[in-house]
């Protein structure tokens, strides 16, 4: 192990959000030659620090040093040249500028002032050779697919010949080839003396690759040491801050026979051709890698994407939904991922966000009954234990896990039929998490239809009677509760018996 | 809602009241009744307009087709004289139909072909001008319907029928804002149009029902104008465009929806009146009129903080 | 290993990739462009093109001038106020000497780049809508303009006018100066922080560019532009008129929309906004040759705006 002075440290930062604190007091040292993993849960704050870390945000508290020098305000530009450079999860690729421009973009070479695009040409090829990545220079970002923009992003971090590189969940779109490549380059990026931080999920890939690590837990430093003589369920312990088993109910399936909705040869932007049926009372799980399809199958039976189908059945009619008021109308609900931008309506009240979508009954001819409004209001606050405040209080004032039990809330007095979950403990509190595994599966054996799309593997293991693993927008595999383990998820994800997309 | 918006709407009406008040002080004739009564007649027909823009500006949208409509209305009006009609009821009834359904034209062309109000409104406030040089052509059209000759200059129980029915339409309004479903989608829309629709939102009856209802209050407003002058030309409804906006921005509603409400924008639409009488009152040439006008426009959004970019 | 590209040869591909989905647009305008000239073919002479470009010139810099800003995800309200401002400086501070006449045009394109760069420091630096605050803009603007020349008056000189609109395709020689001026600020750092600015604000900022820097000078090279349009149409009308440039709001965005920006930013292109123009220009001419009354220029604008944009959407749907 290298025992190096950090190039880039952290001491005591803390950052709040609309009051709500993310990260309380969190210290780290970023080491060259050394491959730091940051652990968390989604929402334990790690995209937060790399934030702060990289000068996207600034600090509420605490001091950030380059060098040992204390940096007072840290910006994008300054912590580029400081050599910080980071792969950010949300791309921040242009999706209409060609791949050279994008992997360039901040720090293009210049020759008396214009770009020089033969230095361009020969220093980014060679960036794009290191990482295997065969697309041509000139070709538009938006024409390659998620994978291959993956490696974009990561080709502009090493453009910048990084002296720390921040990688947040670098894999979560590449195939299984294209993960050995990167690892092949991070290896020689650490022999040469890159300081790297490295957040992923597959532990796999953490206790493959790193030397230390530093684990967040609800925006506090739960553990900091060095990655000798632990395994992973002590990581997971560290993380979930207590045995992995714990946090999820005891499984029992509640399935019936009735089918709640049936569709088959289901296509879509991204869907092609899907078959499936889920019966009332049953948790079905959608998974596979980021990006195969399955948020636009969700999107798809809501109304909320163009579909055809020979048979989509539910709520007694058989065509898709025209829109989501129209798919409401038959029975179903959609609990979308990015809660902000599609969920809750940040800066209105609690309460009106919990009487939106069942607005239309609760009103008479039209005109609002703010009695009944704020009765119900009330009854769902109670009954879902939303904690931060009374229902005129504005959503953005309450945590992320508070806000999603809000997104989650506002469909019970509609009693859905069929209920489409996606990712819906992304950014949610331990606590939150459990009560949220507990609602589901309580709903489900009141005898709803639960659709349950999760990036986390161990959600539908232990949730879901069955597990749909989707590959290119079609089913890769169907695998009943009990054959679906996490290595059987990802094997299926990646299409391990079939050839590399080209 | 958020304090800041009651700070903002607050805001507006306490410049109005300071504005009359110094006004009055330093020009004894400026708060006459019969003076401040004439602003309100003239602030009316602004505030009519500038409903309709509201309701659309706080379900995410603009309507940049009101100057078109108004004068629309104002020319439309006069040609539909019929023998079976000697009060000019039918005709104002008509006249109304003809421009709510121009409205309904932008909602559908927003929600159908989804482009964005902005240039559609723009479009087919482009159309309707030409339409109403071939119309009209460059010449003013007197009417003499008696309707609107009552509407424009009329009075019920000595209020001016303009005032009247300014108050009928800021009734309805701030109840179909703050007491219908209908209100609280724009709320939602304006706010966040996929969260909004993802949850349900009526996206389509919604758009189409504030633009028809722009179409309304820009045709009404039209009619009021036509009335006040007797004659109507190519060109009266123009500085109804910017004005109506101008209201619904220094009411506090914000321009990219989901915040405000009409009770900001009355304020707005007398606080534009008075500003304008003012400037006229000191004599200031035209350039002068529109840098203030612009101006304070600028301040007024400076000093009442940041919104989103867009 | 890969074939590393000469420089001029990846400049010269990436040029060529910008095209991209505007090749419809170009053959559509080809195609309208064989038709003007098969109903008028004194076009296809000096002195054709040359009135043909005096009429489309002020349009195509408004239309340039308005994708920037429509790139930033704004849009300009205040360019035709811009333009009224630009007839009436110029026709008062040009000289009738070559040397006032340069400085005279120097400084009005100076002054609209700085009532511009202004405009934009407000969207950029203080988050306000860019709807809102053009609209503000364009009664500042406008307003100024009224101070400098309450109604239409001053004059050009007459050596100036004639090298400007005489029968000589000047028009046409300037606004492909300009095409390469764009070309090569494309081809620095700045450049390309403006497409990126536009393309992708958040991610253009993580990646290190001043996108706040970017946007003001959108804006500032927007109000540059649409000043010397005002230049070019004092020229034309050898006068100032501080109303005069109004109706190329409209038209600017209308010749935009044609071009392909979207209304949210990106996509947009300078060679689109260029043919957007030549296709408005080109559309106006052969309306004007079928016999339609002049008027039936405004129903037509509208209804192509409103056709331009469906498809756009329908295509986007389908896609």
């Amino acid at each position: 192990m290298s025992n190096a002075a950090p190039v880039l440290a952290a001491q005591g930062l803390v950052k709040r959000f609309f009051g709500n604190p993310v990260l309380k007091d969190v210290s780290i040292e970023i080491v060259p030659g050394r491959v730091h993993a940051l652990l968390g849960e989604n929402g334990a704050g790690k995209s937060t620090l790399v934030n702060l870390l990289s000068g996207v945000l600034s600090p509420d508290e605490g001091r950030l040093l380059v060098d040992g020098q204390p940096c007072a305000r840290l910006t994008p530009a300054l912590a580029r040249r400081h050599g910080i450079a980071v792969v950010q999860q949300e791309l921040s690729l242009a999706p209409h500028l060609s791949v050279v421009e994008n992997v360039a973009l901040g720090a293009v070479p210049t020759r008396r002032g214009l770009i020089d695009y033969r230095r361009l040409a020969v220093e980014v090829g060679r960036v794009l050779d290191r990482l295997g990545l065969d697309v041509a220079l000139d070709q538009p970002v938006e024409e390659l697919p998620l994978g291959r923009r993956q490696l974009v992003e990561i080709a502009k971090a090493l453009y910048r010949q990084p002296r720390v590189l921040i990688l947040d969940e670098p894999t979560s779109s590449l195939t299984a080839h294209e993960v050995q490549a990167l690892f092949k380059v991070l290896a020689e990026l650490k022999r040469e003396g890159t300081a790297l931080v490295y957040i992923s999920h597959r532990m796999n890939e953490i206790m493959h690759l790193c030397d230390w690590v530093t684990v967040l837990k609800d925006g506090t430093r739960t553990a900091d040491r060095t990655m000798d003589g632990i395994d992973p369920p002590a990581l997971v312990r560290l993380m979930v801050g207590r045995e992995p088993g714990d946090l999820f109910p005891p499984f029992r399936s509640t399935t019936r026979d009735e089918p709640a909705l049936e569709a088959r040869a289901l296509t879509a932007p991204g869907v092609g051709g899907v078959d499936l049926v889920v019966r009332q009372g049953e948790v079905l799980g959608i998974g596979g890698l980021l990006g195969q399809g399955q948020e636009e199958l969700l999107l798809a039976l809501y109304g909320a994407l163009d579909a055809q189908a020979e048979r989509l059945a539910t709520g007694g009619v058989d065509r898709p939904s025209r829109n989501p008021a129209d798919a409401i109308g038959r029975g179903l609900a959609y609990v979308p991922a990015d809660r902000k931008r599609e969920a809750v309506l940040l800066p209105l009240s609690i309460g009106f966000n919990l009487t939106l979508p069942g607005l239309r009954r609760l009103a008479r001819r039209g005109l609002r009954r703010f009695a009944r409004e704020a009765e119900v209001a009330r009854e769902l606050t109670a009954k879902l234990n939303v904690r931060g405040g009374g229902p005129e209080r504005a959503v953005q004032l309450l945590s992320g896990g508070n806000q999603q039990k809000v997104a989650l809330a506002r469909w019970l007095p509609l009693s859905p039929k069929v209920l489409l979950l996606n990712d819906p403990t992304r950014g949610v509190d331990v606590d939150t998490k459990r009560e949220i595994y507990l609602r589901l599966k309580g709903m489900a054996a009141g005898g709803m239809a639960v659709i349950l799309l999760s990036s986390d593997a161990l959600e539908l293991v232990h949730l879901c009677d069955r597990v749909l693993v989707f590959r290119d927008g079609r089913i890769a595999a169907d695998l009943p509760h009990g054959q679906a383990s996490e290595e059987a998820i990802v094997a299926a994800s990646l299409g391990v018996a079939r050839q590399e997309a080209a | 809602m958020s304090g800041l918006l009651r700070h903002r709407v607050t805001l507006g009406w306490l410049v109005v009241v300071a504005l009359w008040v110094a006004a009055g002080l330093l020009k004894p004739g400026f708060a006459k009744i019969g003076h401040l009564r004439y602003l309100l007649e003239l602030a009316s027909i602004t505030g009519i307009v500038a409903a309709g823009q509201t309701l659309v500006v706080i379900g995410g949208g603009i309507d940049l087709s009101v100057a078109a409509i108004i004068t629309f209305a104002a020319i439309i009006l006069p040609l539909l004289t019929f023998p079976f009609d000697p009060s000019g009821m039918g005709a104002v009834a008509m006249t109304l139909a003809i421009t709510t359904a121009i409205g309904g034209l932008n909602g559908i062309g927003v929600v159908l072909l989804r482009v964005h109000p902005l240039i559609l409104t723009l479009a087919t406030a482009t159309i309707l001008q030409g339409a109403l040089i071939l119309i009209a052509g460059g010449s003013a059209i007197s009417t003499v319907n008696p309707a609107v000759t009552f509407l424009g200059n009329g009075a019920l129980f000595g209020l001016p029928m303009t005032i009247v029915t300014w108050l009928v339409i800021a009734a309805v309004t701030l109840f179909v804002l703050h007491g219908t479903v209908l209100g609280s989608w724009l709320f939602a829309l304006g706010t966040n149009d996929r969260a909004a629709r993802l949850a349900g939102v009526g996206a389509g009856q919604a758009i189409l029902a504030v633009h028809a209802a722009s179409g309304f209050c820009a045709g009404l407003a039209g009619l009021l104008l036509l009335g006040m002058n007797r004659q109507g030309y190519v060109g009266i409804g123009e500085p109804y465009l910017l004005g109506s906006i101008a209201a619904v921005v220094l009411g506090g509603t914000s321009i990219l929806g989901g915040r405000g409400t009409y009770l900001g924008t009355i304020a707005g639409s007398i606080l534009l009146v008075t500003i304008t009488a003012l400037i006229t009152v000191v004599n200031a040439s035209p350039g002068w009129r529109a840098i203030l006008f612009g101006g304070l426009i600028l301040g007024l959004l400076l000093i009442s903080g940041r919104e989103r970019s867009g | 290993m890969r074939q590393v590209p000469s420089g001029a040869a990846l400049h010269a591909r990436l040029i060529w990739r910008r095209n991209r989905g505007q090749i419809g647009l170009f053959v559509l305008l080809a195609l309208l462009l064989a038709l003007y000239a098969f109903l008028h073919p004194g076009l296809l002479s000096w002195a054709g093109i040359a009135r043909f470009t005096q009429n489309w010139f002020p349009v195509a810099l408004v239309a340039i001038a308005q994708t920037l800003v429509m790139l930033m995800g704004g849009i300009d309200l205040a360019i035709g106020a811009t333009v009224g401002l630009g007839t009436v400086l110029a026709a008062t501070l040009v000289g009738e000497s070559a040397l006032g006449a340069g400085l005279g045009i120097t400084a009005t394109v100076a002054i609209g780049v700085a009532a511009g760069g202004l405009v934009g420091t407000i969207v950029a630096l203080f988050g306000l809508p860019a709807i809102i605050v053009t609209l503000a803009s364009s009664f500042l603007i406008g307003g100024a303009a009224l101070l400098v020349m309450p109604r239409p008056g001053g004059s050009m000189p007459g050596w100036l006018s004639e090298g400007l609109v005489g029968v000589h395709p000047t028009a046409l020689l300037i606004l492909i100066l300009i095409l390469v001026a764009w070309r090569v600020l494309r081809a620095t750092p700045l450049g390309l922080s403006i497409d990126a600015a536009g393309d992708n604000p958040a991610g253009a900022f993580r990646s290190g560019v001043n996108v706040a820097l970017a946007r003001i000078a959108a804006y500032a090279i927007s109000g540059g532009l649409a000043a010397f349009a005002g230049v070019y149409v004092a020229a034309q009308t050898g006068a100032g008129d501080p109303l005069i440039g109004n109706p190329l709001t409209l038209q600017s965005i209308t010749a935009a929309v044609l071009g392909g920006v979207g209304f949210l930013g990106g996509q947009g292109t300078i060679r689109g906004a260029v043919a957007g123009s030549l296709l408005l220009a080109v559309l106006v001419n052969v309306m004007f040759f079928l016999g339609l009354p002049p008027v039936a220029q405004y129903v037509m604008q509208g209804l192509i705006i409103v056709a331009a944009m469906g498809i756009k959407r329908l295509r986007e749907r389908a896609a």
